[in-house]
């Protein structure tokens, strides 16, 4: 009932919202919403017993289709619920500085897609997770539709479709591999079970994967990603970027890994490479972005192609790192971009040559803007060390070559993030702007996340603790399997 | 219930067939080959009940009740067709004076 | 005390000190910013000294384990601190000299309007310092390695509105991240091997690898060490990073953080070892680059610039040792290296404050009248980078010498070139800045009292450092040494068969040579009146030496501008181009499908019917005989 609840919080609220619309409260109720969801996974969280799956909601809904409505978790599920309940309120309240119009309506939607993520993190039936993952897209859709910035159509309806042809391809995978149960099922325990002939799965993996490809996105189906990013509202860009990246990431896990075991096995060097090739691609290409926010939008793509290299090194310290660096990268995204939103507010743009000698004027922004950068640079004792430092150890036990051009990745992020850096806050003061430094609500919204950076780089058993089972078991199972 | 099953018992199988096809040939011919939209709804129709009596024949002769019940939902379909149709058919003549079908012609991509 | 709880508040109080000062940054007024760092610092000092007299160093390495910091699969790394007589000797260098350079920062920062940011700061990089040299394992090292890594950006380019010093501190953190690259390599390397990677856990296993996993292992670790060391390729941030404040190039530039590199091989001297290949690339890497540097030193005019490059250049000297298999010559003369040259840059930063900012020894001259303290401590830190004896830096490098002479008479002929060139220099500096007439305009003042103790102190260090590891020829037993032979295998190791009348010669033979060279600057530079030419006036090969190699023109043309070339390329192309288009041509596609599809759609009612038909025909003739 808890899972239900957890749906259903974001849902109805949303709804309340689309149908009274208060202007006024809007942005209250919804951060009261997000923070009950949050109330709710950390009582999950309090009440679960690590090495488990456990699947409290089932009840059949179409069952000649195999569709079954039920919901559970497990370690993998849990962090990837944790990581949607602790960032939408950041999200939400990132919305307070921001004026959108209809406040009621950018609420409602984003709530929405909370709900539908949860869903997604928490099906545990196949075309129940599908239909989830199809449906988040359309809150997103309309809230890049109209609230976007420059040439929103056309960027949101390439997104749309593009991301929507990988999801074609998901739906044939997944009704192929549902066809091959007897009694028919898509349920993840039956689908997991599934013995599918290795010749057919070196085909079948891409069908299943290229969605979750264009998802994350890597390299060579990311070109839908820095137009989005740098076009989408502030808010959309943190669900882009912060959580719905992750459903990628996730359903590789769920779907990837134990159906097509000899498909990734066929072609993990294929995608670890191609991985990483965008990695440094998008690494190299940000360094000389002129707008703030499209950098962070390349810094991100590098990111992710980490993530996915590591997450395919196919070991307990390459994916358990993906996973610790996902939920890393969540933090950091949305911290990285309200930083972007705060420079806007105060200089009116996002272009880098605009700005300038701002440490002088706003040196706690200054600071707090530092505190963010450290993370995205993977410095030790923040958060994204621990997952960079667990990918890049499980992929040298692939490859050292792969190693290699992935730590090569950590010069990149340097020159380029200290370049955006210095390029935004330091050097001599040009343009004599009037601007207030970072008050009480920008320490109220950063401070937090930071703290949680910080905590989790120095202590992040936690974390860890949560997806070293599922990923040591499910590890161990596709050993049995060769 | 039972009179009228032996009833139609009593015809062989076959006529039931030739009959439907029959009609449901005559139906087609009339939908394909008419340009009054009133005849061609009344053609769909008939194709619609040469195949319930089919349904109801093949029912009857192998005691399978489910062709019947299948026959109320075609029925059930068929007259919700017809609503919508004979509405189109209303606002046709409204519009453009005339229930020809060629002059549905602007529905093209 | 709890052995434990003293390490832990080690680099704890520093730690804590920092965060204070800058949660208190604001409130804090006048010099008790200072003052409070001074005593984070102080405070861990005098515990480092309690440890040290607590430790046995028979009993081995005490490791104070904290809690576990990562834990999945088979990768155990706790967050623990190793108490053993390397780390000890680490900590007491840190804590030590940090403790004075904290101290006469009061004194030189007094001005600034930033303060308390600086000493929170220079707190924090004690702190990462700490945790670099007492982590038990390699992954708390490589915390403490990024951490003064990243302090030592903030500090570079701690005055931010000067885009020059942004850039060198940009220019220091990426060329460290360079090296880094192969640290993190190297660990993971031994990881894999060794699943391990504590310190004793990986000693005792590395026997059974291969040969050539070992070389690679400890070429990859040398990588890290070039970065943070400044040795060559990756030496031009150093001279560069003198864009800090002086006090910042003393701690961090000169005492501690740049001997990283030397802790890190001394702490792995048991898989250096095992690799001979390895070890002739650190000894060759040294010995370039402490000539090169050398070389380059004799031409600089800024006092900083000069002392930078000597720096780099005693740094080769101590890898050079490492690189013979004498770790303990090497660790000496780090020590040592830490009391003069810190002293050399205060009393340059003495100089500095005295002439209100100036830098540029053209404009120095006849100061040892004017500012006595800084002119004597200043002469003594000289003598004893030159080898002088009884100076500390007589005794280390000395101690280097004989072991180079013991490999080959050429090596030891090249580093004495390099010692003499030193020396050349040294007084180059020193007398230009303090004899013959003063050439500038400001009005000299001696410091105050907060600046020049801590550079008497040094000095006297300096002087009787040596007394630290006096070798048998003196009379003296080495005892530090055997000392550090307690913590680092590699030492237990080392041989030096040298006569004793062969060391009575060399020394004798270096000293003379020193003292010759002496003269030498002192009849070119002590009455010296006039200017030197700009760099560009200078003919080629003095041009070619003022001008560094052009190192750092090559590195730009080879990597700087073909770097920012590829991100614009791969931008306009990559993604202009090729990427999008693709994209954009999967979406055209599918409009020109339509636009040949749409011509069925006929509007003909009629012709959809039939279609429609005539689809039904066809699917009902497959399903009769398609089979």
């Amino acid at each position: 009932m808890v899972l239900l609840a957890l749906l259903l919080i974001p849902f109805l609220t949303a709804l309340a919202l689309m149908l009274a619309r208060p202007t006024n409260t809007a942005r209250h109720i919804a951060l009261g919403s997000t923070i009950a969801s949050l109330g709710l996974v950390a009582l999950i969280w309090w009440s679960y017993v690590p090495g488990q799956t456990w699947v409290p909601v089932k009840f059949d809904w179409a069952p000649t289709l195999g569709l079954t409505f039920s919901l559970g978790y497990d370690g993998v599920s849990l962090l990837m619920l944790l990581l949607t309940a602790l960032v939408f309120p950041f999200i939400i309240a990132a919305g307070y500085r921001q004026n959108l119009q209809h406040p009621s309506m950018v609420n409602a939607l984003l709530l929405f897609t909370q709900s539908f993520l949860f869903g997604v993190f928490t099906a545990q039936n196949a075309f129940l997770f599908y239909i989830f993952y199809e449906l988040s897209l359309v809150p997103v859709f309309f809230l890049l539709l109209y609230w976007g910035g420059e040439r929103r159509r056309a960027i949101t309806v390439r997104f749309f479709i593009y991301t929507l042809l990988g999801g074609l391809m998901l739906l044939f995978g997944l009704a192929y591999c549902v066809t091959q149960t007897a009694p028919i099922s898509a349920d993840f325990a039956v689908l997991h079970a599934l013995r599918i002939p290795a010749d057919t799965q070196v085909w079948l993996f891409w069908a299943l994967f290229l969605a979750f490809a264009i998802k994350l996105p890597i390299f060579p189906f990311h070109s839908w990603q820095p137009d989005t990013y740098t076009m989408a509202p502030l808010q959309g860009t943190m669900v882009l970027g912060g959580v719905m990246l992750k459903m990628g990431l996730y359903g590789v896990l769920k779907f990837v890994f134990p159906i097509v075991p000899f498909g990734v096995e066929h072609w993990r060097d294929t995608v670890i490479w191609l991985s990483i090739i965008g990695a440094l691609y998008a690494g190299i290409i940000a360094f000389r972005q002129q707008d703030l926010k499209r950098l962070v939008a390349y810094s991100s793509l590098s990111h992710v192609g980490l993530l996915c290299a590591g997450l395919f090194a196919w070991n307990v310290y390459g994916t358990g790192g993906a996973l610790y660096q996902s939920f890393a990268h969540a933090v950091l995204v949305v911290s990285m971009l309200y930083i972007v939103g705060a420079l806007k507010e105060r200089t009116g743009t996002s272009e880098l040559g605009a700005m300038g000698g701002l440490k002088g004027k706003a040196p706690r922004l200054a600071a707090l803007f530092f505190l963010v950068m450290i993370n995205a640079v993977a410095l030790p004792l923040t958060q994204s060390f621990v997952g960079e430092w667990l990918m890049f150890n499980g992929l040298w036990q692939v490859d050292g070559w792969m190693a290699f051009a992935a730590v090569a990745t950590i010069i990149l992020g340097a020159v380029y993030m200290l370049y955006a850096y210095q390029r935004a806050m330091l050097g001599p003061d040009r343009w004599k702007m009037e601007m207030p430094d970072a008050g009480r609500n920008d320490h109220l919204y950063l401070v937090p996340l930071i703290a949680i950076t910080l905590v989790l780089g120095l202590y992040p058993a936690p974390i860890l603790d949560l997806v070293n089972g599922p990923v040591q078991q499910m590890l161990s199972t596709l050993t049995a399997l060769n | 219930m039972e009179p009228v099953v032996t009833a139609i018992r009593q015809v062989p199988l076959e006529h039931y067939v030739a009959l439907s096809f029959i009609l449901f040939s005559i139906g087609l011919t009339g939908a394909l080959f008419r340009r009054n939209t009133i005849i061609i709804l009344m053609c769909l129709e008939l194709m619609f009940n040469s195949v319930n009596l089919l349904l109801t024949a093949f029912s009857a002769h192998h005691s399978d009740p489910g062709g019947q019940v299948f026959v109320f939902f075609t029925m059930l379909v068929a007259a919700a067709e017809v609503t919508v149709g004979l509405a189109i058919l209303v606002m046709m003549k409204r519009n453009v004076d005339s229930v020809d079908i060629n002059q549905l012609n602007r529905l093209k991509g | 005390m709890n052995t434990t709880i003293l390490a832990a508040l080690v680099p704890g109080l520093p730690l804590l000190g920092a965060i204070v000062i800058a949660a208190l940054r604001r409130s804090l007024k006048g010099n008790s910013a200072g003052l409070l760092g001074t005593l984070a610092i102080g405070s861990a000092f005098a515990l480092s000294v309690m440890l040290f007299l607590g430790h046995d160093p028979a009993a081995g390495p005490y490791t104070a384990h904290l809690f576990n910091w990562i834990d999945i699969g088979g990768m155990h790394i706790p967050f623990a601190f190793q108490v053993d007589a390397l780390s000890l000797t680490m900590m007491l260098i840190v804590t030590g000299v940090g403790t004075l350079i904290h101290l006469y920062s009061i004194g030189y920062m007094h001005d600034d309007a930033r303060v308390s940011t600086f000493f929170a700061l220079l707190n924090l990089f004690t702190f990462a310092m700490l945790l670099l040299v007492m982590g038990a394992n390699y992954a708390i090292t490589f915390i403490g390695w990024e951490g003064v890594g990243l302090c030592s950006y903030l500090l570079i380019g701690f005055w931010y509105t000067n885009p020059a010093y942004n850039y060198a501190a940009r220019k220091a953190f990426v060329m460290n991240r360079i090296g880094d690259l192969g640290f993190v390599l190297g660990l993971a390397w031994l990881f894999n091997v060794t699943g391990s990677l504590t310190f004793t856990e990986v000693f005792d296993r590395v026997a059974g690898l291969g040969p050539d996993v070992l070389t690679g292992i400890t070429l990859l670790l040398f990588v890290g060490a070039i970065g943070k060391s400044a040795q060559l390729p990756l030496f031009t941030w150093l001279p560069d990073a003198m864009a800090g404040p002086t006090p910042v190039s003393a701690l961090i530039h000169a005492a501690t953080m740049v001997t990283a590199g030397i802790y890190l091989i001394v702490r792995s001297s048991v898989l250096f070892e095992l690799a001979p290949f390895t070890q002739d690339v650190v000894l060759y890497t040294g010995l370039v680059t402490a000539l090169v540097a050398a070389t380059i030193g004799v031409f600089q005019n800024d006092i900083k610039k000069v002392l930078a490059y000597s720096t780099v250049s005693q740094l080769g000297y101590m890898f050079v040792a490492l690189g013979l298999g004498a770790y303990s010559a090497g660790m000496f003369h780090v020590t040592t290296h830490a009391f003069f040259k810190a002293l050399l840059f205060l009393g340059a930063g003495s100089v500095i404050h005295a002439l209100g900012g100036e830098q540029d020894i053209r404009r120095m001259g006849g100061l040892k009248g004017a500012i006595k303290v800084t002119h004597l401590t200043f002469l003594l830190g000289t003598l004893a980078i030159a080898g002088i004896p009884p100076f500390s830096g007589f005794f280390s490098k000395d101690a280097i010498l004989a072991n180079a002479f013991d490999r080959s008479p050429v090596l030891y002929a090249l580093l004495l070139g390099g010692a003499l060139i030193t020396t050349f220099y040294m007084f180059r500096l020193y007398f230009l800045t303090f004899w013959g007439a003063y050439r500038g305009d400001k009005h000299p003042h001696e410091s105050p009292a907060v600046m020049t103790v801590p550079l008497l102190v040094l000095a006297v260090l300096s002087v009787v450092g040596g007394l630290l590891n006096l070798p048998h020829v003196f009379g003296g037993h080495e005892p530090m040494k055997h000392f550090l032979a307690h913590a680092a295998d590699g030492i237990g190791a080392e041989r030096l068969h040298l006569e004793a009348s062969t060391e009575w010669m060399l020394m004798g033979l270096s000293t003379a040579l020193v003292v010759l060279v002496i003269a030498l600057a002192h009849g070119r530079f002590a009455k010296k009146a006039t200017l030197d030419p700009e760099a560009d006036e200078l003919p080629f090969l003095p041009r070619l030496l003022a001008r560094k190699w052009y190192l750092d023109e090559l590195y730009e043309r080879l990597f700087e501008k073909p770097y920012g070339w590829l991100s614009t390329m791969f931008h306009r192309v990559g993604e202009g181009w090729v990427m999008v288009p693709l994209m954009n041509g999967a979406g055209r596609l599918t409009q020109r499908a339509g636009q040949v599809l749409r011509l069925a759609q006929t509007g003909n009612m009629s012709f959809y019917l039939f279609a429609m038909v005539a689809g039904i025909v066809v699917f009902l003739l497959m399903t009769l005989y398609g089979r």
